[in-house]
């Protein structure tokens, strides 16, 4: 909002410089108003309908965001407010729009998991979500470094590598979802005559007896109240990195392009090993890209819904032990319990700020050269 | 180090098919003596930088052989040459401080900590930036970030020091102090060093050895003033010297050398070439006011310099629009002469054969 407010003062300012005596003036007579006589626009006597113009041009460029104002009030500003006010209504009733007083314990009962419908429990989402996040971006943006290594000093193919690493990109993340799922999928009761996916078999090879990755008999440890379900774990991970893969490729690699090939030459003359040129030439020279990816990687995995929808369902594993953050406030949106949802919105808006501040300060002091 | 440059060709193969290949370096032929600062001079492409690279290791000679003492490097990766190169725009990692982009090399030649500490600040030493050690490229000058370049190749204790144009990024002032710099510090490291400048007056100033190129072939290679007094053809002739040398379209005849009917010179008494047409060229400094002269230039405008004035004049035979002589200040000419008269000095002038471009000699 503050760069909106920017935008609007030097629109509105404009007008008014170009009557500042100056160059400009001067070579732009004959733009001029009519009013005045182009050389001396400081002139006091200007008409009625020459200040009114005048006034209503340097207000003109409120004109020209209104739309846009509107929109974002509409669906943004609104929508944020109500969100920030339901949290405090504690147990709202959709049906006829009362509540029963005002305070924290719609917060209270998100945290301690104590709602009382059966839907999912907001540590296990937030568990699960950090965790995700936290091993899934930094190894597909590590995996992109490496890929786009290794395409930049290939010459012959690069084009075709190219468009291979960045098709997963135009795919849709349910679609893949599902097919993931099949990959690592059992069909009937996990025993070993049964039909197995291609993961299971080519582990079957290994010896190793099929797993449930997928489905209701998937493995899991438990702490205390919180699930711990690895092999979901395992699959999202493998799906996360995939799919991260093509976008963070795509950036790292054209960043990579765009560095001077004489430093590379001066590398080899000092006697850098090719480890030593890629940290500590390359992958400081791209970190802005590398920093970019990792912080819209990671808000981007705060937000991860639909492929956990796509490789586990709605119900987003047994019980929700898949859920995640962005899958809560479905889930309780869905049972008519906004009260929760806008909570759980509220603290997933405060976790997402906070990551975000430390993101700052940390590529703030590794990008500035 | 001595270095031994035998048949050293490059050819860069065509981009397009069915494209002309580029003949960057051919057949070149040099011996450089230890310890010598030796520089490559000729207009851009003419392949000096190329054989830079070649001696570097970045590039790799389509055929013939480098020697660095007696051992054949010309397969040899850049790394294990022992070089040190200093690249045109210097190439300094802008993420690393000006002690870090020195102590490179030396860590990846894994030396420890103390030592490498202990060679980065000798280097910067020499180099005279000791106090800028902790800053990063982009909060120096050109000419600082020229110094650092040099010290991060010379920390290494390299066996030749390779430099790409050194001075091509800096202002003039800058320049002229750089390369007394650079000769300073070749000097006192007393290590063999090749370096490629397009710009004559650098490379005379501070080469012990000069070799001219063009469009890949070696033209000359010598001392800068032998070069400059005896140069081996047109082109050589053209490239040396600020002003340039005059070249005028003449012949011989009867052992004397004419320009538009006037006998300006005797003809070299070896050489035979009778009546032929020649290139005469005469440098600046060779004319010798003399109102009974035997050249005669009709005078455009005098350029008074203070120590010097040079006379533009212009002459039909000039293959120049003008043609300009340098007088000495103390020589008084004639006040609005339209035309001023010249001996030439013997040794000043030279001629080359009108086909081939050769010094007759």
């Amino acid at each position: 909002m503050m760069e909106e407010k920017e935008t609007v003062a030097t629109l509105a300012e404009t007008p008014k410089e170009r009557n500042k005596p100056g160059l400009g003036a001067r070579f732009k007579r004959e733009k001029a108003p009519a009013g005045g006589d182009g050389l001396t626009p400081e002139g006091p006597t200007l008409s009625r309908g020459e200040r009114f113009r005048r006034g209503l041009r340097s207000q003109s460029g409120w004109l020209f965001v209104t739309p846009a104002l509107i929109l974002m009030a509409v669906f943004t500003f609104y929508p944020i407010i109500a969100a920030f006010v339901g949290s405090f209504q504690q147990q709202y009733n959709g049906m006829t729009g009362t509540f029963n007083g005002w305070g924290f314990d719609n917060f209270i009962r998100v945290l301690k998991g104590d709602t009382g419908t059966g839907g999912a429990n907001f540590v296990q989402c937030l568990v699960n979500t950090l965790l995700l996040t936290f091993v899934s971006v930094p190894l597909s943006t590590l995996l992109a470094l490496l890929i786009s290594v290794a395409l930049n000093s290939i010459k012959r193919v690069q084009k075709l590598y190219q468009t291979v690493f960045f098709l997963p990109y135009l795919t849709n993340a349910l679609a893949m979802g599902a097919v993931f799922a099949t990959f690592f999928k059992i069909i009937g009761t996990p025993n070993n005559t049964d039909t197995v996916g291609i993961v299971n078999i080519v582990l079957g090879w290994f010896g190793i007896k099929p797993i449930d990755w997928v489905g209701l008999q998937s493995p899991h440890w438990q702490l205390g109240k919180l699930n711990i379900p690895w092999a979901k774990y395992i699959v999202t991970i493998i799906y996360e990195v995939w799919s991260g893969l093509p976008f963070k490729i795509l950036i790292l690699f054209s960043a990579m392009q765009s560095i001077n090939k004489q430093y590379y030459d001066a590398a080899k003359v000092d006697g850098a090993s090719r480890w030593t040129v890629l940290w500590h030439i390359t992958a400081p020279m791209i970190m802005p890209q590398i920093s970019y990816l990792l912080v819209t990687g990671i808000m981007g995995g705060m937000k991860q819904y639909s492929a956990i929808v796509g490789l586990f369902g709605e119900t987003m594993g047994m019980n929700y032990d898949m859920g995640t953050m962005v899958g809560y406030l479905y889930n309780y949106i869905g049972l008519g319990q906004t009260g929760y949802a806008y909570a759980g919105s509220l603290i997933l808006f405060v976790i997402i700020m906070i990551i975000t501040w430390i993101n700052n300060l940390i590529t703030k002091k590794r990008t500035t050269y | 180090m001595r270095i031994s440059i035998q048949h050293l060709t490059k050819i860069f193969p065509s981009r397009t098919k069915g494209g002309e290949a580029v003949h960057a370096v051919e057949d070149m032929n040099i011996e450089i003596p230890s310890g010598q600062l030796v520089g490559l001079l000729g207009p851009s492409g003419c392949g000096k930088s190329t054989t830079l690279f070649m001696l570097s290791g970045l590039e790799s000679p389509t055929s013939g052989k480098i020697l660095f003492d007696d051992q054949d490097v010309t397969t040899l990766a850049a790394e294990k040459r022992g070089i040190g190169l200093v690249f045109q725009n210097y190439a300094l990692y802008p993420h690393m401080t000006v002690e870090q982009n020195i102590r490179f090399p030396l860590d990846n030649m894994r030396i420890k900590k103390e030592e490498g500490n202990a060679r980065a600040l000798d280097a910067a030493r020499l180099v005279q930036i000791e106090d800028l050690m902790s800053r990063k490229p982009n909060e120096l000058s050109g000419g600082q970030q020229q110094r650092v370049a040099i010290a991060r190749a010379l920390v290494k204790m390299p066996n030749v020091l390779l430099l790409d144009e050194p001075l091509s990024n800096l202002d003039a002032r800058l320049r002229l102090q750089t390369r007394e710099e650079i000769k300073r510090i070749q000097r006192t490291t007393g290590i063999t060093t090749v370096f490629v400048t397009h710009d004559q007056e650098e490379a005379m100033s501070i080469c012990d050895t000069m070799v001219v190129m063009k469009l890949g072939v070696v033209q000359q290679i010598g001392a800068p003033q032998d070069i400059y007094d005896d140069p081996n053809n047109l082109f050589v002739a053209n490239f040396l010297g600020t002003p340039p040398i005059n070249i005028f379209k003449g012949y011989t005849e009867g052992g004397k050398v004419y320009i538009g009917g006037e006998a300006v010179a005797e003809a070299p008494a070896s050489c035979g070439y009778e009546n032929r047409e020649v290139y005469v060229g005469i440098r600046p400094e060779g004319f010798i006011y003399d109102a009974e002269g035997a050249f005669t230039l009709r005078v455009d405008h005098i350029e008074v310099m203070g120590r010097d004035k040079s006379v533009v004049s212009v002459h039909e035979c000039s293959t120049k629009p003008t043609v300009r002589s340098i007088i000495d200040s103390d020589v008084m000419l004639p006040p609005d002469a339209e035309t001023l008269r010249f001996n030439i000095k013997p040794y000043k002038l030279f001629l080359f054969d009108a086909e081939t471009e050769e010094r007759l000699r």
